[in-house]
């Protein structure tokens, strides 16, 4: 009996209707099962790292590694500024670093709410994209109140942040997160209960916890397949256990398992974001930081997407003589396209969604 | 962050990493190039432990723009984007490692060499 089996070659991206960012896949498929796949990443590379030590002077730079992405912005200068920090020898005060993490974490969860949008949007709910993207604003509003902006907030100086938070943005903050609670309570249970979004989902787009070690998965990621990291209890550059983080596990590492974390996590960071208006410690926001970054160091950073890594090394000149950025996409990308294989070319679209992939972040 | 740093020679690095890592204990971070300038560069290979605070370990070496690099890939498969961008960035020959990630095949420019 001849052989049924038909393989067929399907590049996805770089401009596709599912596709939100700039990547290509070439699937190679056997009767719509994907057996292999390539990625073509590089598409908006900007030659940030180099720009960092050529272009602009090492207090510019914070400024400039904010544009990497615009989800993540804040994280990046965070970590940007504590590498150079350390490097200056200065550690900041506890109201500063309560004052960063609330940004870090209000960050969070705007950027789990977009990804959740846009998996609605993949299983066919356009209506439920734009409730979540109405609802984000909530945390888009109180963002933009304490830092003056919506997307760069450039909030994070070498030394402190550049606006403190007065008794009415603490009242914002409270107001909008109670606001957008029972929404999630809503998400949760659509993401739960909804068949399209929970059982249609649960063993797709499945990467093992085994898989999760080799490919050194990172972010909701690996912790949807059950790999404990989470850079925020694994570094301690903000009091986490102070304001109530908990990490958030799930076990079976599929679209429905990420879904579920990245909800998890919202409530947790709504939590902690409370958690920290309400104890901020007193103290200047902004202190004076001398001398020149000399040395290297090393930054690590949980960014909604995973670890965020920054090298930095200067020898007490204007400019810094290296800034390695490692984006948590860039990480996510060989355990991506092991999840492809085996699975059904038409799921392909919604596994790249629950991988929340920022290409900008990646290509740098 | 305390960080160990580990001074290895190039053609003992796949062996010292071989040693060293254990995919449950270590999660690899990635590969790092910094040019000094006259010809030289510095390769690093970084790793961070799971559930340990702070605790960074970092492979590092001196050596040549024309020297053949070995892959670590074999070992770690998620390297192999970090070892394919440090030859896009600096130019130079890791083994497998193909050029292109950012930069067009063909190009002959290595964009974060100081001289260039």
């Amino acid at each position: 009996m001849p052989s049924r089996k038909k393989v067929v070659n399907i590049p996805l991206g770089s401009q596709h209707i599912s596709l939100l960012e700039p990547i290509r896949f070439q699937f190679t498929t056997e009767n719509e099962k994907i057996i292999e796949v390539g990625a073509d990443v590089g598409f908006v590379h900007r030659g940030i790292e180099k720009a960092c030590t050529e272009k602009f002077e090492w207090k510019k730079v914070g400024y400039v590694v904010a544009r990497v992405c615009g989800l993540c912005a804040i994280t990046h200068s965070l970590s940007y500024t504590l590498a150079v920090e350390k490097l200056l020898g200065y550690e900041a005060n506890e109201r500063i670093k309560y004052l960063r993490m609330l940004m870090v974490e209000l960050d969070r969860i705007h950027s789990h709410m977009l990804c959740l949008a846009h998996v609605s949007e993949n299983a066919g709910f356009e209506a439920m994209f734009m409730q979540i993207m109405a609802d984000r604003e909530l945390v888009m509003d109180i963002q933009e109140a304490i830092s003056g902006n919506r997307v760069q907030f450039d909030f994070i100086a070498i030394g402190g942040v550049n606006r403190d938070i007065t008794p009415e943005l603490v009242q914002l903050v409270h107001k909008n997160l109670d606001l957008l609670k029972p929404k999630i309570d809503d998400l949760m249970e659509r993401f739960t209960n909804n068949w399209s979004l929970s059982l249609k989902y649960k063993g797709v787009g499945v990467l093992t916890y085994e898989e999760a070690y080799t490919y050194n998965a990172l972010g909701p990621l690996a912790r949807a397949a059950g790999l404990g990291t989470d850079v925020r209890a694994e570094s301690s550059y903000f009091p986490y256990e102070e304001v109530g983080y908990e990490m958030v596990l799930e076990s079976s590492g599929d679209i429905y398992a990420r879904n579920i974390v990245r909800l998890r996590e919202i409530y947790n960071s709504i939590q902690m974001c409370k958690n920290i208006v309400d104890n901020l410690p007193t103290g200047e926001i902004i202190e004076k930081v001398k001398g020149k970054p000399d040395g290297e160091a090393i930054v690590r950073v949980e960014a909604p997407r995973g670890e965020l890594f920054y090298l930095v090394r200067g020898s007490k000149k204007n400019f810094l003589d290296r800034v390695r950025i490692k984006t948590p996409t860039f990480s996510a990308i060989p355990a991506m396209m092991e999840v492809f294989k085996g699975s059904e070319y038409a799921d392909a679209p919604a596994i790249l969604a629950s991988f929340d992939p920022c290409m900008s972040c990646t290509a740098k | 962050m305390p960080t160990h740093k580990i001074e290895i020679e190039l053609e003992n690095l796949l062996t010292e990493i071989a040693a060293f890592y254990d995919a449950k204990v270590w999660h690899f971070i990635t590969v790092n190039g910094i040019d000094l300038g006259e010809g030289k560069i510095e390769l690093q290979w970084i790793f961070s432990k799971y559930a340990v605070k702070n605790e960074i370990t970092l492979f590092y070496t001196v050596t040549k723009y024309e020297t053949k690099i070995p892959s670590i890939v074999s070992m770690i498969p998620s390297a192999t984007l970090s070892e394919r961008e440090i030859v896009d960035m600096f130019g130079v020959d890791i083994e497998g490692a193909q050029k292109g990630l950012y930069l067009d095949e063909d190009s002959l420019t290595m964009p974060l060499r100081c001289s260039l």
